[in-house]
């Protein structure tokens, strides 16, 4: 007897657990790959802010959202539109700094890292490292230079992960060789 | 060495999820992307590239198997041949890309291979291969699933991905795979 | 009415992707040095703009017209530039673009691992879909007297 699942069959959605096990199968590979976890981390980040450079692209393409006015509307946009269409959650924006130019991701569920458990030995491993490099490869594609890393994470034993991101400076467009 | 002092909370404490959560075709694609372009950096030729793919879908195929045995079939696996490949033609299937393999042939001219036939698979969907690398097949990722999954169901195999009809994946079981099925189908 | 070409920039000016279908007269120029021309063009009326109404630019720069075609812009928050020139009758091409942005560039180069980003867009599937899009546009009627 078998019970079949029934995961509706929307063309634009793909099995949430065939993305979080193609994730995983990354990181072993880049564990086995690099002898050095922070080498992994830095690996994972590069991936990221490639797919971040791309992803905004998607993001701008079906989103119809224009231009924020200012950080704290580019963090709920990337709360509420980004993180919803691209994993399904949207964290919670909190932990302003005074000044408004630093704040966190609280994230509940963390999609990546279902069935995930970090062996002892991997301290230094920061498995999810992907997402702080999308965030910082999409951001500066709409010309903000942005800081971002984990401050806590549920693999390593916090109640909550967290996101920190940090407001660097605005990005110019370039302006070609030989024009004004 | 790591002594966190903080309790890690155990997978096993959570309950199995029912396979419900989706997630925007959009991510995948751009993070199997990502991983295309990484393996291709540490490789020089095309069947190198695929032998990686495939590794990669090893990993994941090792991992979905416990999870469909798990919650579909009551910890039981097929004994017979014919019904294994009907379960990846339809249950894995219908776990990963949400609707069933198109098709499911038998060789004509050798009793050991199989074929799974998919028109569009979902890992070549945004791939549009350059003329000088016309026989890569990303599928190959798709086709380390199915080798994983056939290994992990003691029914050896090896699994390749081909451009015809859309993508076809060639299974060739091992020898005693098919002299162990006939014994079964005897019985 | 018909639509004679396109250039896609992105925003280091490099010219991702050209291509013409009805453009009767050519520049006499090469085609890197007319790119050029086009890019400066383009950053000028923006700064021109954006000097015209610095506070509430909205949507900015959307087309102009000569007496001999139409000049059709739409630019992404993330500095991609779609330029399409038509005849002078071609309506409002907006929704187009960004039909071209979403459904044919997003689709076909940003998800395909083969396109490296800020190169010459090289892939054939891009290049059909585009032309099949363009050419299936009531705009493209081609009555060629």
């Amino acid at each position: 007897m078998s019970r079949q699942i029934g995961r509706s069959v929307d063309p634009k959605k793909v099995s949430g657990e065939l993305f979080t096990l193609t994730y995983g199968a990354l990181v072993s590979q880049l564990i086995k790959d690099y002898e050095n976890e922070d080498d992994v981390n830095k690996q994972l980040d590069k991936m990221g802010y490639n797919i971040g450079v791309r992803l905004i692209e998607d993001f701008l393409a079906r989103s119809n959202v224009g231009r924020c006015h200012d950080f704290r509307e580019t963090a709920d946009v990337i709360s509420k539109v980004g993180f919803k269409m691209f994993l399904g959650i949207t964290p919670v924006v909190t932990n302003w700094s005074p000044a408004g130019d630093e704040f966190s991701l609280l994230l509940e569920n963390n999609p990546l890292t279902d069935f995930v458990e970090l062996p002892d030995g991997h301290s230094n491993l920061s498995y999810s490292n992907i997402m702080c490099g999308v965030l910082r490869g999409a951001l500066e594609m709409v010309q903000l230079d942005v800081d971002v890393r984990f401050e806590q994470d549920q693999l390593k034993g916090d109640n909550i992960t967290e996101i920190r991101l940090k407001f660097i400076k605005r990005l110019e467009d370039a302006v070609p060789v030989g024009e004004d | 060495m790591a002594s966190t002092q903080k309790t890690k909370p155990s997978v096993l404490d959570r309950p199995l999820s029912k396979g419900k959560s989706e997630i925007n075709l959009s991510t995948f694609a751009l993070l199997f992307s990502e991983i295309v372009q990484y393996c291709q950096n540490r490789v020089a030729t095309v069947p190198e590239l695929q032998n990686k793919l495939s590794e990669m879908g090893q990993h994941v195929g090792v991992k979905i198997l416990d999870i469909i045995l798990i919650r579909e079939r009551g910890f039981k696996r097929e004994v017979k041949l014919l019904n294994m490949l009907l379960f990846i033609k339809s249950n894995v299937w219908k776990s990963l890309f949400g609707k069933e393999a198109d098709k499911l042939e038998h060789a004509n001219d050798d009793e050991k291979t199989y074929y799974i036939i998919e028109k569009e698979p979902l890992v070549n969907k945004f791939i549009s291969v350059p003329k000088d690398k016309s026989s890569l097949n990303c599928a190959a990722f798709t086709a380390g699933i199915i080798e994983s999954i056939l290994n992990g169901c003691n029914f050896p195999a090896k699994v390749t991905a081909h451009w015809h009809k859309g993508t076809t994946f060639m299974i060739k079981f091992e020898e005693s795979v098919i002299i162990r099925d006939k014994a079964v189908e005897g019985r | 009415m018909t639509i004679f070409n396109l250039y896609i920039f992105d925003r280091n000016g490099t010219c991702l992707y050209y291509t013409e279908w009805n453009r009767r007269n050519q520049s006499g120029i090469s085609k890197e040095e007319e790119f050029k021309l086009m890019y400066g063009m383009i950053l000028s009326i923006k700064s021109f703009c954006s000097r015209l109404s610095p506070t509430d630019l909205k949507d900015g720069f959307l087309s102009y017209r000569t007496s001999k075609y139409k000049l059709h812009f739409y630019e992404t928050a993330s500095g991609l530039k779609f330029i399409l020139n038509t005849d002078i009758n071609a309506g409002n091409m907006r929704d187009n673009i960004q039909q071209i942005y979403s459904n044919i560039y997003v689709e076909n180069v940003i998800k395909n691992p083969e396109c490296k980003l800020g190169q010459q867009i090289t892939s054939e599937l891009f290049q059909t879909k585009l032309d099949d899009y363009i050419r299936s546009l009531p705009q493209f009627a081609t009555k060629l007297s």
